[in-house]
This record gives structure tokens, sequence and C-alpha cells, in this order.
């Protein structure tokens, strides 16, 4: 495939100073932009290099609403549910009270409320800021003064289906698209080689949840976010078998065109022809595009070690991270990664209800460095104020203990995180009650939240409209408020 | 004074308050002051109580009293008495501030505005006290009319026939409908398109299958008169019929064979409910009676099996399958997931937006919402035994006998085991938990302090594996134990086999509903709610009439906010007469109401089911709905591009005894259905782009499974096979692996046995087969609308390189060789035939022979497969 190598093009980091905003775009363009494309009415461009505009394209690049703070985003979702009060919300009520029952009654999803139970992990003071996280991020917390925590996100469902719903469309009920979608509808791509919206999830399985997770809802297919799968081909299907040559599959593609050409013009006035025909025309540069996309080997020693590639316990999430910033320098707009997956859910994802310490520590291990030198390695390339890079679970946990050892869902308060997108870092935002069992100052809801990224992104939340079931149907649906210490 | 005050409208009083203050220029009480009582309460009940008052407090903001107010929410104060600019209860209400309010309800007229203004400047005083009337607003929600002009809207009026438009040119009743209309808009309709694309046309339409060479001789060689209407009888015979239009109906009845959310368990009868479907289309089974199986099977006057398997349909939807009868929410979130489909699906309404208030848009109460929903609620979900009715008392009779040997069996056993178990239980404890938890555990109950309560009460319900216990007897223990167990063994060997089961629903009372899948994963029986009063689950007969559980209304849809108990209805603007809203029978075990119900959907009375029904057959055959939007006839809908043409067609429909086979008669003798898809006039183009008007026929890429049964029938490789168990075609493990460990894919090599036709495919909730996946599978929770046609470089990759495929290509090929060895033109000549219903031209066979000659046959069979005509029905 090295033959195709030099189509697959890197997009270049604008400057900010020399960012034209298209005027004119707004709303009304994009819907009928949209419009467009979905008759494949714009210019079918048949090019032979990468980056030529593909007829019919959903992805075609389109103006935002307003200057963007940022390209793309790369969301890391800690399947599971992370315990706050052991990683970035640390509360000394639960030293001070440990052993005892909370005051308030508790509801819990499993079994009977244990008592309040003090984190098994010490808390530091990190950076210029400040901030306190617990000592299973050495590296993370190393970032602080460029990440801004919100320890005031709170959720709607304490089951992991409904509440990673939520977080990825808002809605504890299924079918709806997720956010990956919503952003690739609203801004397209700015590959033509590469899907808009990728999806990696971790090495042990598939988060809770399924594919559903990254679905398009009722938007069509297009916005669905494509798999990437970590070894092999990183697309199904993306391949042809072995035994067929290159030449072979070329003298099939061409003449596929020739007989599609002949049949076209038989049936003037009928524009899918000729985005059916540009499609074969992606899907052959995506053949040689992607594997190279996603191709850590052509990496620097020193940069896979910064994703700990040279560490069996980060090597799987450091490889995904890397993975990430490969596919956001070649223009994919939507990085979905997973951490946590099926199988052994106490064990393989943070959902520590039998023993939150070794839980907690082998998840924080295997992602910390990653993380981190994702941040570092963003920034070094100038890539970091241009993508957003987005960090939560579905739920956080209870500050009372399961058995004495773990800790069970808890909906009501958790902590997220944003960095990159030329946002403020240093700064905490919101606060949990005394215990971290509720959301207190200043609660952020999945809608706020997901305002807030489509914000940062150029677009104004009420105004993503997607026309369904006779409303315009948005992703924060009737809600959604700014987080003004973010978008400031 | 409030005499004089009184009387004045409010108008009046805003504009004297206006006057006053301006004029004066101080803060002053003015003579006719605003009032709370009577200016700004009635706003408030009308418009902010629902959400900030008694039943919920949205955002934390409470607006029942005047420091309240002041305190206001997670967004800040709502009231600065004296600076109505600083409030930000003015600010939403008078849209200056975002989220304007009331949120999607009717914005506050500008008088009203203006009085909230004047009050607040005016010191916001609460002249009442701040006691509310959420009751009052209750009240007002449960018992709010429709305005008088509801029923103006065309879809609320029933359809009558109007006389058909005179033609010079068209017979056809629907072809003068359609002409009508492109005189008036000034397009012509193009010619008829030849009898090859025609016939290709009808057997991909009617079955989903193309024809074979066979077939098209036999249509050729047909020349009498009547070829065409002979043709479509014949295809209206086909077996293959019903598995075509049974699916466009499964697509309605969000169809899936597993239960969908977390553990995705599989349904496993659920294809009793699709065969059910099949066979009703085949059997041109009356779609008045089709809907009524499907939503009351259980309550007509004659219930067969067949009947009671059509209730499959009620609870074909998404189901957690855990705690239910625990979880109101759940309960009721299945109960909306049968009202938006019966609403969407059957009467074009989105009736489920009435669940939290009253429909924005479309004249349906929030009260008609939980009308329909007490029709529904005694709803609950069962095995039903296929067995005749003496067999099936005979198996639960003897399951029953051998339940009450076992009991006392069991009791004997847990005897022995007891002491052990709580023995055992301390050592696992001591083996698993940290000392402070060893610590609460052993220490005797009166000694623990409240934290050791809890932690005791947590690990004490844990049991040792039972192994462990029995490992643990004393040798005489252990004899008697393994006689017992023996015992209980010997009885279980005597159960009758279970019979075959269809998943059904009947009347009951969801609280008492035994234990499902799903519902031991909380590990905490102790944990559950006893209903407050008793019952069972199904109704006794012999004792007095079934009773359904009674239901609420809910303030904002919250179950746990009820209103006052319902009564079953219907949707009050779509009701004409009196129709009854039970029809109990005596002894019943069930209510009636659903029969009532389906009685008044599937009723010449509806102004809707006809309609929305003729409006999917016609959506299928001609790629595009009358009213685009398939599922929604409201004002949010699309309106009808033919709207005469529509309500004559409904009425056609129930004239003919609601035959759906009639309908496809009728529609596909019309010229229309006939014209050629490939018409390029430039005057029509520039007129009527989306051709609306029907100038040509629409081209309609094949769905998903409609593709995969076209290219097996290609091949060669298809079995025609009907009905039965679902079939797993192969996915590659590691897509498998991404929703792996919750439902169920009971992986399949790609071979014959899975090449049976698509909508035979088990339909899993949490994983779409890839393939559909790819070719825009609706999703499959919710009821569908028209399917998404999108063109997008994964399908061309699934074309290019998918082993299926590519397997087929090559079955293709030498199917070419077989039936014309040797003879490479002949061989192409076929492969057109086959696959396009038609023979190459001269430049297609050019471009074909360079292709084969330089590469191989399966080279062209492969590109067949890719080819944009083949991908079109056209």
């Amino acid at each position: 495939m090295s033959h195709q190598h030099h189509h697959c093009k890197k997009r270049t980091f604008w400057d900010r100073r020399d960012f034209l905003f298209q005027s004119g775009g707004g709303i009304a363009g994009l819907a009928l932009a949209h419009s467009l494309d979905q008759q494949g009415l714009l210019a079918a461009a048949q090019s032979d290099t990468c980056e030529a505009p593909v007829a019919g394209n959903p992805f075609t690049p389109r103006s935002p609403h307003f200057e963007p703070r940022a390209k793309s985003v790369i969301s890391l979702f800690m399947s599971g549910g992370v315990s706050q009060v052991d990683t970035f919300d640390p509360k000394q009520a639960l030293i001070d009270y440990a052993g005892q029952p909370m005051a308030e009654s508790v509801v819990v999803r499993q079994g009977h409320p244990g008592p309040l139970m003090p984190s098994p992990f010490g808390f530091k003071k990190h950076g210029e800021s400040g901030i306190e996280v617990s000592d299973i991020f050495p590296h993370i917390s190393k970032k602080v003064d460029e990440i801004a925590f919100i320890r005031s996100l709170y959720g709607r469902s304490n089951d992991h289906i409904q509440a990673t719903y939520e977080m990825q469309t808002g809605q504890i009920r299924v079918g709806f698209p997720s956010v990956g979608s919503w952003v690739t509808y609203g801004l397209g791509s700015e590959s033509s080689s590469l899907p808009a919206f990728v999806v990696m999830n971790d090495y042990r399985g598939g988060p809770l949840g399924g594919p559903t997770d990254w679905s398009a809802g009722f938007m069509p297919a297009a916005y669905q976010g494509t798999l990437f799968r970590a070894v092999g081909d990183p697309i199904v299907d993306l391949q042809p078998p072995a035994g067929m040559t290159e030449s072979q599959q070329r003298a099939r593609l061409d003449t596929l065109a020739k007989l599609n050409e002949i049949d076209m013009a038989q049936n003037p006035g009928n524009s899918e022809l000729a985005a059916r025909i540009s499609s074969y025309e992606l899907a052959y540069r995506m053949q040689g595009c992607a594997p190279e996309a996603v191709d850590t080997s052509a990496e620097s020693d020193a940069t896979k070690k910064l994703y700990g590639l040279d560490d069996s316990m980060t090597e799987p999430f450091g490889r995904q991270c890397l993975m990430a910033r490969r596919l956001v320098e070649r223009g994919v707009r939507f990085v979905q990664l997973f951490h946590g997956g099926l199988g052994q859910q106490n064990t393989d994802t943070w959902d520590a209800h039998s023993n939150l310490k070794e839980n907690h520590s082998q998840h924080a291990k295997e992602t910390d460095l990653p993380i981190a030198g994702l941040l570092t390695d963003l920034k070094a390339r100038g890539m970091l104020d241009e993508t957003l890079v987005v960090w939560h679970a579905e739920f956080g946990r209870m500050p009372i203990s399961q058995r004495g050892v773990g800790r069970d869902h808890n909906p009501g308060a958790m902590t997220g995180w944003m960095a990159g997108a030329g946002i403020q870092g240093g700064q905490v935002i919101g606060a949990s009650d005394d215990f971290g069992y509720k959301a207190a100052e200043q609660r952020i809801s999945a809608h706020d939240f997901h305002a807030t990224m489509l914000h940062l992104l150029g677009m104004d939340h009420t105004q993503l409209t997607y026309r369904y079931n006779g409303r315009d149907m948005r992703l924060t649906d009737v809600h959604g408020t700014l987080i003004p210490q973010i978008v400031a | 004074m409030r005499g004089i005050t009184g009387l004045l409208g409010l108008t009046m009083r805003v504009w004297l308050f206006i006057a006053f203050v301006g004029v004066s220029g101080v803060e002053a009480q003015p003579v006719s002051a605003i009032t709370f009582t009577e200016d700004i309460r009635p706003i408030f009940e009308r418009s902010c109580w629902n959400c900030h008052g008694e039943a919920s407090q949205l955002s934390g903001l409470d607006l029942r009293s005047r420091d309240a107010a002041i305190a206001g929410g997670t967004r800040g104060s709502a009231l600065v008495p004296g600076r109505a600019d600083e409030s930000r209860l003015y600010r939403v209400l008078a849209g200056l501030d975002d989220p304007p309010m009331p949120m999607g309800g009717d914005r506050l007229s500008e008088v009203e505005v203006a009085a909230v203004r004047a009050w607040i400047d005016s010191g916001a005083h609460w002249d009442e006290g701040g006691a509310t009337s959420a009751g009052a607003a209750l009240s007002a929600l449960e018992n709010s009319e429709l305005p008088p002009n509801a029923r103006n809207y065309w879809a609320f009026q029933l359809p009558v026939q109007t006389k058909v438009p005179t033609s010079k040119v068209f017979e056809h009743p629907i072809d003068r409908f359609l002409d009508s209309a492109r005189r008036e808009v000034g397009v012509s309709p193009g010619p008829k398109a030849n009898p090859l694309a025609r016939l290709r046309r009808a057997y991909i339409d009617l079955t989903g299958l193309p024809p074979t060479p066979e077939q098209v001789n036999e249509f050729l060689s047909d020349t009498e008169r009547g070829a065409w209407e002979r043709l479509i009888d014949k295809l209206l015979e086909s077996p293959h019929y019903g598995e075509r239009w049974g699916r466009h109906w499964m697509d309605v009845a969000r169809y899936a064979d597993s239960t969908g959310f977390e553990q995705d368990y599989v349904r496993p009868n659920a294809w009793r409910y699709r065969d059910y479907v099949i066979n009703a289309y085949n059997k041109d089974k009356p779609f008045n009676q089709f809907l009524k199986e499907q939503i009351a099977g259980d309550e007509l006057d004659h219930v067969t099996d067949e009947t009671l398997i059509a209730t499959g349909f009620l609870r074909a939807g998404p189901r957690v399958q855990f705690r239910e009868k625990d979880n109101p929410e759940r309960r009721h979130d299945y109960l909306d997931d049968v009202l938006a489909t019966l609403g969407r699906g059957v009467l074009g309404m989105t009736v489920h937006c009435a669940r939290c208030h009253d429909h924005k848009f479309d004249p349906i109460l929030q009260k008609d919402y939980y009308s329909l929903q007490a029709s529904i609620f005694g709803y609950v979900e069962i095995d039903h035994p296929l067995l005749d009715r003496a067999d099936e008392r005979a198996y639960r009779k003897a399951n029953a006998d051998i339940d009450a040997k076992v009991e006392p069996l069991q009791v004997q056993i847990a005897a022995i085991e007891e002491p052990h178990r709580n023995r055992l239980k301390l050592e696992l404890i001591r083996e698993r938990f940290p000392e402070n938890v060893q610590l609460a555990a052993e220490k005797p109950a009166d000694e623990r302090t409240a934290g050791e309560q809890l932690l005791a009460a947590q690990v004490l319900s844990i049991n040792p594996p039972r192994q462990r216990v029995v490992d643990a007897l004393s040798a005489e223990e252990a004899d008697r134990h393994s006689e017992l167990m023996s015992q209980v063994e010997a009885l279980d060997r005597e159960r009758p086999p279970v019979p075959p089961m269809a998943e059904i629903v009947t009347d009951g009372d969801y609280r008492f509903a035994p234990d499902g899948p799903g519902d031991e994963v909380i590990g905490c029986p102790e944990c559950r709610i006893p209903p407050e009063e008793p019952g069972t689950f199904l109704h006794e007969v012999g004792g007095p009439d079934y009773e359904a559980p009674p239901n609420h209304f809910l303030i904002r849809g919250d179950p746990f906010s009820p209103g006052s108990e319902m009564e079953p209805g219907f949707l009050t603007v779509a009701t004409y007469g009196d129709p009854p809203t039970e029809i109990v029978r005596p002894g019943g075990r069930t209510s009636g109401r659903r029969l009532a119900l389906a009685e008044w959907i599937a009723s010449r009375d509806n102004p809707l089911t006809a309609r929305v029904a003729v409006n999917r057959i016609w959506h299928h055959h001609f790629g595009r709905g009358i009213v685009r939007t398939l599922d929604n006839l409201g004002k949010m809908g699309d309106l009808p591009s033919h709207p005469e043409l529509l309500d004559w067609l409904a009425v056609e429909f129930m004239n003919r005894g609601w035959s759906v086979k009639e309908m496809h008669r009728l529609m596909m003798t019309s010229e229309a259905y006939q014209m050629v898809s490939a018409n390029g006039d430039p005057s029509a183009l520039a007129t009527d782009p989306e051709n609306q008007y029907l100038w040509r026929y629409r081209p309609q890429r094949l769905e998903a499974e409609a593709l995969r049964d076209t290219i097996m029938t290609v091949s060669g490789g298809i079995d025609l096979s009907v009905g039965g168990k679902p079939i797993f075609p192969y996915v590659p493990e590691d897509i498998l692996k991404t929703s792996e460990g919750k439902g169920h894919w009971d992986n399949q090599t790609d071979g014959p046995e899975v090449w049976r036709r698509s909508v035979y495919v088990f339909r899993r909730r949490s994983l779409g087969f890839p393939f559909f996946d790819t070719f825009d599978l609706p999703d499959q929770n919710q009821t569908a609308a028209a399917r998404n046609v999108s063109t997008v470089a994964t399908q061309a990759l699934t074309l290019m390189n998918n082993e299926f495929v590519l397997n087929q290509a090559e079955l293709f090929a030498d199917r070419l060789v077989r039936e014309a060895p040797g003879d490479i033109d002949r061989q192409i000549d076929l492969a057109y035939r086959i696959a396009l219903t038609r023979s190459p031209t001269d430049a297609e066979v050019e471009v074909a022979r360079s292709l084969v000659g330089g590469q191989s046959l399966v080279d062209l069979t492969h590109v067949m497969l890719n080819l944009n005509e083949f991908l079109y029905l056209r």
C-alpha cells in the first residue's frame, strides 16, 4: 500500500490569526449544504488527489456558526464509572467520618448501603494552580495547569448503559445520535480519505452499551462512528482478500466506473448515481490511507515512549491515544476512545464494586501515562489549541463503601475534565457536597457539557438541529447551559 | 378599591400602572396596582408552576413563594424586587435571556409580560403569602379541552372520496388524480417503461427478488391482454410476497429477536410473531383485522394461537427486563414504547410527545395520552404454551403437581444446609474482607456501631457456594442430603417436556410478575418493594371480573408525581361518535380495554388509520409517500402532495375490505407505476426537480435486505424456504467482541445454511448485522418511518471486499460457466440477463469482454453486483 501513502495528507494546523471566518455560513448555510449533500448536488469533481471533494459526501467540510476554538475532538471515555473521591475530588469528610453511616439516606443500586469509606489513595497539590490529584495519576497530575476540572457533573441514571447513553447522546434512552455524530453532521470532515468520526475500543472489548454508544440514532447512518479495530485492518472489509492483486482490484473498479458511466448517461437528472460512483473512489483511497493513519511504527522511539508503548501495562491505551493524535492530524473530526471493555466487568472496566483500590490502581496506571503523553504530544506539535480533549466516565461512585472495599454507582456527582481548545487550565469548576455524594455548586448536566463542547467547535447548540419526527431535534434537547469558565 | 380595579381588564391596569409610574417618576403603589392574586397568579398557574411548583422544581427553582423566588435555583436568583430588568424571572419571560420561558409552552402576551414587569418593579408583593395551587394547575391540565377548531385540520377530518377528475388521456383513477395535479404545475408524464424494466420492478417491489430468466420468458410469452394484471396476481400469490411486505411492517413494529439494553436477552420465540406477520400478508388478512389481532388478540371473540402470537407486536420493543415491578419509571417507558409505536406507526401521530405536557403542535392533550395509557395499562408479557386447551391444562397441572411435591423436600434440604451455611459464611468473610468488615460481621448485632451495622448487612447476605456447604456436611447429613436431592431430581425428570412457546401479551398485574431473567441481578430480594395490596400476576378465572391496576395522570410525565386515576380513552380529536372504551366480557380474564382501543383504531370512523396505511403502501410502490412523513400526519409532518388522491385511496381501501393486495393491484395497474424512470425531460426537471408530481418513476436504492437477497438470487445460492427460527450469518469475531458478554450471536460460517432470505436473520438490538447496518438498517428500537438512504464509502467497501459478496460473485461465475459452458459471449449475455433482467448493449459487451479477457469471469460477476443499476429499483 505504500504506493498510496503520498495521497494520505496531514492537515495543516491553522494559525488563529489567519483563520478566516466564513461569513454566510451559519445554520441556513449549513442546512443548505447538508441538503445539497444529501441529494448529491455538490460538484462532482473527479480527481486523482486525495483531497478532492466528493459529490454526495455528507462530510464535505461546513462552516461553523461562529469562529471555533477547536477543530477536532478526542474524547476519552472511562467505561464502568470512575470514583471522583479517589481521583480528582478529594474529601476530608470521608476521613473525618470514616466508618459512619451517611446522614442522608442513600439509594444504592446493589444490596444495602454501607458506611462512609475514605479513599485508599493519598492526594497532593500540583502545579501552579495547586489542584489536588490522587497519587494514582502521577503523570496527569503534572498537567493540571492545562486542565479544567469539573467537579459538579451529574447524570440521571445509575444503570451503566443508560448513563453511558446520556453522556454520549444526552438521552438515557436508545435511538439518539451521539455527540460525535452531531459534530460530524455539523462540521463535516477535513479528510476525504478517512472517516469523519472514528471510534476505538478497549482491547478487552467494547464498552457497555455497545455500538449504540456511537450510533447516529435517527440521522443517516453516515454519521455513525466508524469502529477502528486495534489489530489488523482498522475498518471491516477495508482490504480485498488475500489473493486479489492490486491490479485485479483496479481492473474491477475501472470496469465498474466505465459501466456506471454508460448507465449514468442514460439516466439523466439522477444525482445519486454520481455520488455512488464517487463513493467507490473514496473507498479506494481509504484502503490506502486508513492503515497508514493508524500505523504507529513510523513514530520515533521518543514518541512511543511518551505514550507508554514500551510497557505492557500502558501499551494498549497508549497506542489508542497515539492513533487518536495521528487521526486528528489527518483531519478526522472526532475520535472516541473507550478505556475499559466488556469481559470481567469488575476488573476489566472501572466498575469497582468489589475492590476499589485494586481496580482503580490498575486502570489509572493503564491510562495515566498515555493521557499525559497525548497532552504533551499535542502541545508539542501545536495541535492542542485546536483539539478539544475531554475525559469522563458514565457516572461517579459512592462515598460509602460496598462491603468495606468497593464503591457502588453514583450518578449524583462525578468529575470530568476538558483540556486543549484554548481552555484556561488549572481551574476547578463547580463542587460536589462535603462527601462527594451529589453535585452541589454549579451543577453541570450532560446537556451543559455537550453545549459547551459544541460551542468550542464553533456551534451554537440551540441552532444545530436535525429535523426528525416533526421536530427540529437538538443534541441538548431543550436544555443546555454553557459552562462560563470554559467558554470564557 | 378592589371593586373598581377588579372590573378593569388587565390591559387597562397595566396601562394605568405604566402611566402612573411614568408620570410621577417615583416608585409608589398606584391605585390600579397589579396584584399577585389577580394578575400574576393566573400566569404562574398556567405557565410556571408546572415545572417550578409543587410537582417539581426544575433547575432547583421554586416559584411558590417570594422568598424562594428570590433565593432562586441553579441559575441564580429569579427575583430582585423592584428591579424587573435584573430579575431573571422577568428576563426569561420577556425573552431577554435564554432559555426563553415558559419552556416549550405558549409565550406570554405582551400585556402579561408588561404586567410581570410592573409587578416586580413595584416590589413584587406576594399578597397571598405564597400558598400555591398546584392542585388547581393539575386539575386544569387533567380537564383541559381542545380548542373548538382543533378538528379543522385535514388529517382529523374523516376522508371522503371526491369525484375522480376527468381526463382525456387516462382511465385509471390514480392517473386521473395525478394528471390533474401535473397539469396544474405544467409537467408531463414520461412514457411507459419497457416490459423488462416493468417486470423487474414488479418482482423486486412485490417479492424483494429479481426475476429469473425462466420467469422472464414466462412473462414475455404471455402476449394476451391482461398479462400485466396476471403477473401482479401471480406475484401476490408467491409466499415471498409476505416476506417482503411483512418486513416493511416489521420496521413499523420495531421488531427484534432480543430485548436490548445492558443484558440484551434473546427472545427465543419472537420469530413466531415474525412468521405471523409474513403469513398475514400472504393470506391478505384484512388490515383492520391484522391490527385488532396485534393489539388485542387475547380479547377477540375467537382467540386462537395465531391471534395470541399476534400480540407479540405490543412487546416487540426494547425492554430492560430488570425489576420492572419495582421500577415504575421502566414500566412507564414500556407503556410509552407501545403508545409511541401505535401513535407513529399506526395513527401517524406523535402521541408520545404528550407524555409530559399537552402536545406542542397537534391537538393531543396530555390527558389523551394517559387515557390511552389506561387502555393498555393492564398489559403483561407472558409465555404461552402452543397446545390445545386440554393439553395446556394438563401441562400446567403436571408442573404444579410436581412443584407441590418438590417444595417440602426443598424445605428439608434447606434445614440440613442452614447451620453449615451460616458458619461457612463467616469463614468466607474472613477470607475475603478486611479486618473492619470481619469485626462488624462477627460482633453480636446489638454491639455493632451504626456503621458496622451497615457493613454487616452488606456482607452477611453473601452465601457460600452450595458445593462448599455440601462438602461440610457430616456423613450422616450428607447421606440424607443426597437422598433428598435425588428425590428432587427424580421428580424433575417427571416433568412434561416444555412445549413450543409463544411470547404474548395479556392483561394481569405487573406488580406481581414472577422473577424473570435479570431479576436476580440485584442479589437483594429483601430490597424489593412489596405491593401495598394483595394480588396475583394473572387473573384467576371464576372470581370477580379482572380489574386493571390503577394508573394515574402523571405530572410532567413523572412516575413519582401521580395525579388523578385515569379512565381509558382515545385521542379526543380523532374520536367520532361515542365508541366504547371497554368491551367487557363476563368472567373475563382481561379488561376489554385493548379490544375497545383496537376497534377504535381499526374503524372507518378513525380519520387516521386508513390514511396512514395506504400512504405507507404508496411509499413502497412509488418511493415516497403522498405524505412524505409516513409516521406523522400532524402539523409538523409534511402536507400531502395529492390530498384528494390520498383520501380517495383511504376510502377505497376500507371499501375493499381493508385488503392490502387490492391496493397493490390498484396502484400497480396505474400508468404512473409503469412509467420510465430514465426521463431527463429538462422542463420537468426544472419545474419539479424532486419529482413530486410523478413525471417519472422514482428510482429507489434497494434496502439492505433486498440487496442481500438479490445478490443471492443472482448467484443462484439462495435458499428460499419460508419461516422458522432465525439464522446467524457469519460476523467477524472482532465485531462480535464489541458487544461481547451480553446478547447472543450463534455465529454460523458463510454457506448455504445461512443463504436464507434476510428477513430470517436474527435481529439483535445490541449489534446490528453489519451488512444491514452499512446499508441503512433503521434503528430497531423505535417504530421506523421511511428508511434513510445514505451513499458512503463503507457501502462501497462492503460490496468490494466483503467475503460474503465475493463468495456470491464466485458462485455467480460458476453458475454462468455451468449454464453457458465455454462461450464467453453467452456468459456475458447471461450475466446481464440474470443480474439486470436485460441483455447488454454492444458497448457494455465490449467493456465486459475486455475485463474477462484480461482477468476472469469472477471479475465480471463481482463488478455486476456493484453496478448502480444493480443497486437501484427503477
